[in-house]
């Protein structure tokens, strides 16, 4: 048993002690670095370091939480906590941590990712393949980051692990021209097969052919949302998965279950796999985290779960737990069985758009919103990028979007890139049926 | 100062000042947080912590590194500022960065409480919020979802250069956010509500909690029950301090910052359609004559209250837009340097593991001359966007959208009926240029900025009169 897990069982055993019904807590040592870069240049590079332990404690379905840092005060702080629990209020929702015993993954953060002394290096790449692309004028800017994190959790309730977990991420924008844009990611858990100059490319290529944009023309056009749009998309859908949406109404899903929510080519999953960048083996109760299928064959199968909530549904945890919330890990959207190329030949009057950001709802509940295209804006005609676009807006509907999935690409990219293609999401190219553009006048 | 180890902060400027380095500064800063979240009148969880730590940023060869810990020991800051210095030199910079010019100085500033927050015990918070719910749900309104978090944040700082500044401070602040679900028929309406201010619990008393939200709720009612859609085309638009600020914030504060026009942000936030040798720059007229947009930290008890940046630096108003001209940029001391002038104090983070970056503060349209009355006496046929509900803003700040959540169709000068969702989508060349009338009482509302990667959500206000917009497209 590690020291880490040691040090943190100590906090669940003075809790108990206490008095308290069930504790949890969860410590992360986490070395996370950064280098964010504009104009080609690097900007800044930054390097944090996090101790923390995450204390969360039930007294008679009261439910209290606080944070420990780099194990100081510990007893203090838990008394507190406990003193906490006795003045606030029952929670009759509350259904307990979860129970039982766990075998986890082995996980382990990748060697090379925990040696790497220099990462700039990899912004470089990026920037020259993103250069040679657009053009030797052309601007980039972006961030590369690198996480490493160590995490020891034990609940009460008999859950106890460890999980060693590691992340490297690139994001670049490359400007051709003042309004022609690209944008690239690469992201993975380990730094075998990480391309960074494989994102510089994609954003280059994009940019260089983005350019001279003109105005966008209102109206319903099939679109092909490239992997990094539907990124953000999954990242849409999928967080209204999650049971806690759906209870304050924040999800198109709400008494949906069992029913058609999207077309029959769509299977769309939560999978915190050892590949992603948010790979991890259990969830914040200590329940082994694992693959759920959310929507199959365009079917709701389940939400996503906490013991809690779990209970209220009258179903098992599907751990993604968030003691408050539970949320996604890593989305998956099934691949296709078209090509790429085949997928852009479906379209005889159509968009392709590379990217998105800014969604804002006007009612979660019925899925009306807009999201704001950014980068490549290309029309398509009979198969072929004709033009460049600019100045466009999507303005439509969630489910709707849904149901109008009409093919997905053999191909899928691991996405992830700030907090618009959020969680991280492993997506096809997407084409969709009569989606809703508009423009400012 | 609780929470702080100002040795190891001054031991950690030392030990980085005997590096070859052009500037140095440390920024240390512990915060006490009690939050409260609540669903459907179920207290969640409640949840209290501090956290403390401290950051180096180091600005060697034209590179800047910056490395945080928490961990207070003299070890531990060795090791950052190593890390930092190192971080600087790898950056290999060929535009060199520099700092704008400041003087040293030595400052101690809090916002005062009238009501002292640590003295709010968690029962009276859990109380008030319980109250509000029970209040709330029992109007005869079917409101079928409620979120609410609460939480209030006691922050210190302790702040250290090489120049010789030394600035410590205290801030309290108080936020909410209240997210409800009306239904009626079947049709669900849904409204958002933040909170913010800097002070004591005397927030309470100004914020009228439970009265606003059964505002709102009465709102989403009417609107399901009542609201007529709009019939598309030209036509005048009122819009209320609600929406008007929304507008300052996206499409004037936004834009305004020098990072952002300079291109630091490109690949996160975007860049501005101002920029060096563009169409829009300094002094270019971007809105009628009776537009003028603020920025101003010294709002007292704002969300956004400071009285020095986290570079040290005095805050003071920014006139943005001044009578329809762009007249200043927000700056932090890296921009200002690129543009050969001092920081106006815009330097802004939200913690001590994250870069300070530019930010916003309290932006808000000037008052005008205008009774309200006066507005919409001269409208024929127009809408009153009172409030907002969905809105966006494209990432060079020009093609905005916002959607209303209450509004009223106008005619010869009077309220007909509520309208459903109808919808502005626009430049903000022409949005601010359409304005002809700009009432004489400001209001302010909380809100929550999102910008550097990662995200730092900065408290700050949007506000303005009722401003009125000439013959634009309503949707």
């Amino acid at each position: 048993m590690s020291e880490l897990l040691v040090r943190t069982e100590e906090i669940v055993k003075r809790s108990k002690a206490l008095g308290a019904d069930e504790v949890i807590a969860k410590t992360t040592f986490g070395r996370y670095r950064q280098t964010r870069f504009s104009n080609n240049q690097i900007d800044i590079s930054v390097a944090w370091n996090d101790y923390v332990t995450d204390v969360v404690l039930a007294w008679k379905k009261r439910v209290v939480g606080t944070q420990i840092r780099n194990f100081q005060n510990v007893d203090q702080t838990v008394k507190r906590l406990f003193e906490l629990s006795k003045v606030s209020k029952e929670n009759p929702m509350y259904g307990g941590f979860a129970k039982g015993k766990f075998r986890y993954h082995k996980s382990k953060a990748d060697e090379a990712l925990v040696n790497l002394d220099n990462p700039v290096e990899y912004v470089f790449d990026a920037v020259e393949a993103a250069k040679k692309e657009a053009g030797p004028d052309s601007e980039t800017g972006g961030i590369l980051l690198t996480s490493l994190s160590d995490i020891c959790l034990v609940s009460s309730e008999g859950p106890m692990g460890e999980d060693h977990r590691s992340a490297i991420e690139l994001s670049i924008r490359a400007f051709s021209q003042r309004e022609a844009s690209g944008h690239g990611v690469e992201c993975g858990s380990a730094l075998k097969g990480f391309d960074a100059a494989r994102a510089g490319r994609k954003a280059g290529e994009i940019a260089k052919q983005a350019k001279d944009p003109k105005a966008g023309v209102e109206g319903r056009y099939d679109v092909i949302f490239d992997p990094l749009f539907g990124g953000s998309l999954l990242g849409m859908w999928g967080s209204m998965t999650s049971a806690y949406s759906v209870m304050i109404q924040m999800s198109i899903f709400v008494d949906k279950l069992g029913q058609r929510v999207a077309s029959d080519n769509v299977t769309l999953r939560d999978s915190p796999a050892p590949y992603s960048v948010a790979n991890r083996v259990f969830d914040d109760e200590g329940v082994p985290a694992k693959e759920n299928v959310l929507i199959r064959k365009g079917l709701l199968k389940t939400y996503l779960h906490n013991t809690s909530t779990a209970r209220i549904f009258k179903t098992e945890t599907t751990g993604n737990a968030g003691i408050i919330s539970p949320t996604p890990w890593n989305l998956e959207m099934d691949s296709g069985d078209m090509s790429r190329e085949e997928l852009f030949s479906e379209v005889k009057h159509g968009l392709y758009l590379t990217n998105t950001w800014y969604t804002r709802f006007q009612n979660y509940a019925t899925g009306d919103f807009s999201t704001i295209p950014r980068d490549g804006i290309f029309l398509i005609e009979e198969g072929e990028i004709k033009e460049s676009w600019k100045d466009i807006r999507l303005s439509d509907n969630a489910l709707k979007m849904l149901n109008n999935i009409i093919g997905l690409s053999k191909e899928r990219q691991h996405v992830h890139w700030w907090s618009e293609a959020d969680p991280p999401s492993l997506v096809p190219y997407i084409l969709m049926k009569d989606v809703r553009i508009t423009r400012p006048r | 100062m609780k929470g702080l180890n100002k040795d190891v902060a001054d031991f950690a400027l030392k030990y980085a000042s005997g590096k070859k380095v052009e500037y140095a500064e440390v920024r240390a800063h512990s915060e006490k947080t009690d939050s409260l979240m609540m669903k459907n009148g179920v207290l969640d969880a409640y949840v209290s912590a501090v956290d403390s730590g401290f950051c180096v940023r180091i600005l060697a060869e034209g590179g800047i590194g910056f490395a945080s810990t928490n961990k207070w020991t003299k070890d531990e800051a060795k090791v950052i500022v190593d890390i930092a210095y190192k971080y600087a030199k790898m950056a290999k910079r060929k535009d060199k960065i520099v700092f704008a010019e400041e003087k040293s100085l030595k400052a101690n500033w809090k916002v005062d409480e009238k009501k002292r927050v640590e003295n709010v015990s968690p029962e009276t918070r859990i109380e008030t919020w319980m109250e509000m719910d029970k209040a709330l749900v029992s109007q005869g309104i079917n409101v079928a979802a409620r979120m609410f978090s609460f939480g209030t944040s006691l922050t210190e700082k302790y702040f250290v250069n090489t120049e010789g500044s030394v600035i410590s401070s205290y801030v309290p602040r108080i936020g909410a956010y209240a997210f409800i679900t009306v239904v009626q028929n079947g049709k669900p309406e849904q409204s958002y509500k933040q909170f913010g201010y800097a002070g004591g619990w005397e927030a309470l008393d100004r914020w009228k909690l439970t009265e606003e939200m059964i505002k709102e709720a009465k709102v989403l009612q009417k609107v399901i029950k009542e609201a007529k859609a709009i019939k598309p085309g030209k036509m005048d638009l009122v819009c209320g301090s609600e929406v008007a600020g929304i507008a300052a914030h996206e499409s004037c504060g936004h834009p305004m910052e020098a990072d952002r026009i300079l291109g630091r942000e490109m690949s996160q936030a975007g860049r501005s359609f101002i920029y060096p040798n563009g169409s829009f720059w300094l002094e270019t007229k971007i809105g009628s004559s009776v537009v003028t947009i603020v920025d101003d930290p010294t709002v007292k008890n704002s969300y956004g209250y400071y009285e020095y940046d986290d570079e040290g630096i005095k805050a003071r108003p920014r006139y943005l837009y001044k009578n329809g001209v762009i007249n200043e940029f927000l700056h932090n001391r890296e921009t200002a340097a690129k543009l050969d002038i001092r920081s106006n104090g815009a330097s802004r983070a939200i913690n001590y593991d994250r870069e300070a970056i530019v930010r916003m503060a309290n932006t808000f349209v000037q008052p005008g001359d205008m009774n309200e009355e006066e507005i919409f006496e001269d409208v024929k046929q127009g809408v009153y966007m009172k409030s907002f509900t969905e809105w966006n803003i494209d990432d060079k700040r020009f093609n905005q959208r916002y959607v209303g959540r209450e509004a009223y169709w106008i005619e010869d000068g009077e309220l007909k009926h509520p309208l459903a969702r109808p919808v502005i989508e626009t430049t903000t060349q022409n949005f601010w240029s359409s304005v002809d009338a700009v009432s004489k009482k400001v209001e302010y509302d909380a809100a929550t900025c999102g910008k550097g990667d990662p995200q730092q959500g900065m408290p700050v206000y949007t506000g303005g009169p009722i401003i009125r917009l000439r013959g634009v497209h309503v949707k």
